[in-house]
């Protein structure tokens, strides 16, 4: 589903990602993880064409949806039009049915009470979830999320959890940058380590029974 | 008193031609100065369109208005009339003013808004017109009143070439008995009355908008 090839990218003369390669296979969720600094956001994004790499490249086949840090949601639009303003821009997709399938996201997020709302008038937590429920809205084959919990409340990281599950089931690969060890563990697959921008190690938290504990070691060591 | 008001009314009728200029001086203004800004963030056209508002900025407007009005029938052979001479100059002054105003209002919007719209497939088109511009009109906003402002009062220039504005027909009042207290006066008076109205609707619209953000 998506390929990560040698992937080098630099900011100036800091080298942030060192020769990255990666295989995703559809309907996976993949978590990076590793501390600030290491380069997780930076993959990401050149995953989603945000940023260019020095050498390497990313192949991916199908639409991805990115899911911003700083949710990025457009201030001047009501949740529910920052949610169907790109589908609709497309002349094949019916309004109706764009409306009604934002508003089921937002059920299912729990704030469609919100939809009329401008997201200035937002809690943090909100805005993460009209981020997501917005990057949701264009039927992404790959789903790249950067931090999706960071700020939440547990019930909150556990419904985004739950919604990024049910998002899986629908054969929806999943990629999701995050410091939340426990989050990463109950929702992924594969967790990734970065450190200085090169892959440590992998961990997969349904064959490793003590995932956490080498995940907590990982940041042990970086500490020391 | 009625000399007086007779003279009023024929320093203020002068106000006609004046809005006319600042309606379509506006206009143009606007129009050109958002195609520069974003025209100059293509690599091939943003040395072109600094270098034009550069020149512009660094060129006094009276000047500029002399040169329309007096070189391009020399050049192009056609005339200008003060008022299509009023837009055109101004209009072009007024864009240079407006793309730098631009140009901040969309350096402070956050880079992420662009990447936003970018990852969601919006085409470039659309992300100006519904994303980007609507935010930064609204945080300019002040800004582009305050230039509209500026330039009704640069209007008055117009009356160097001729034309019969309030500012021209008080220097004509004025002339009549070499007595220029009272009609500079007045026409100090019309124009403070424009800008005060110029404010307030953009006042109006400004808290319009602000309430229709915060419902």
């Amino acid at each position: 589903m998506l390929k990560i090839c040698n992937v080098s990218k630099y900011f100036n003369d800091v080298k942030v990602l060192d020769e990255i390669s990666l295989h995703v296979t559809r309907a996976s969720i993949v978590g990076l993880a590793g501390h600030s600094g290491s380069g997780k956001s930076t993959l990401l994004r050149c995953i989603q064409g945000l940023e260019t790499p020095e050498s390497g490249h990313v192949d991916c086949c199908g639409k991805i949806g990115f899911m911003f840090q700083d949710f990025q949601l457009f201030p001047h639009m009501t949740v529910l039009r920052n949610l169907v303003y790109a589908p609709t821009l497309k002349k094949k997709t019916n309004k109706m049915q764009s409306i009604a399938k934002a508003e089921a996201l937002l059920n299912d997020l729990g704030i469609n009470e919100k939809k009329d709302a401008y997201p200035e008038s937002l809690s943090g937590g909100q805005k993460q979830r009209v981020a997501l429920a917005r990057s949701l809205m264009i039927d992404p084959d790959v789903m790249v999320c950067d931090e999706p919990t960071s700020g939440l409340d547990i019930a909150t990281t556990n419904d985004v959890s739950a919604l990024l599950k049910r998002v899986n089931k629908l054969n929806v690969t999943i990629i999701v940058a995050s410091h939340d060890l426990d989050f990463l563990i109950k929702l992924c697959d594969r967790i990734v380590l970065l450190k200085f921008g090169k892959i440590t190690t992998e961990v997969s938290p349904s064959q490793h029974a003590e995932t956490s504990l080498l995940l907590k070691s990982f940041y042990d060591s970086i500490s020391n | 008193m009625s000399k007086f008001i007779s003279n009023f009314l024929y320093i203020a009728s002068g106000a006609t031609l004046t809005l006319k200029i600042l309606a379509g001086s506006i206009l143009i203004g606007l129009s050109l100065g958002v195609l520069f800004s974003i025209l100059r963030r293509h690599k091939i056209c943003k040395a072109v369109v600094c270098g034009v508002v550069s020149v512009i900025r660094g060129t006094p407007t009276m000047l500029q208005i002399s040169i329309v009005y007096f070189t391009l029938p020399s050049l192009f052979g056609f005339n200008l009339g003060i008022l299509a001479t009023g837009i055109i100059a101004l209009g072009i002054n007024s864009a240079a003013y407006v793309s730098e105003i631009l140009r901040a209002g969309i350096e402070s919007l956050p880079k992420g808004q662009f990447e936003a719209a970018y990852t969601l497939g919006v085409p470039s088109f659309y992300m100006w017109k519904d994303i980007i511009l609507p935010q930064v009109v609204m945080n300019i906003f002040p800004a582009l009143i305050n230039e509209t402002v500026t330039l009704l009062k640069e209007t008055a220039l117009i009356a160097t070439i001729g034309g019969m504005d309030i500012m021209r027909k008080s220097q004509v009042i004025a002339a009549e008995k070499y007595e220029y207290f009272t009609p500079l006066c007045t026409a100090a008076f019309v124009y403070y009355v424009l800008v005060l109205l110029i404010e307030f609707m953009g006042k109006k619209v400004e808290r319009k908008r602000l309430y229709a953000k915060n419902l």
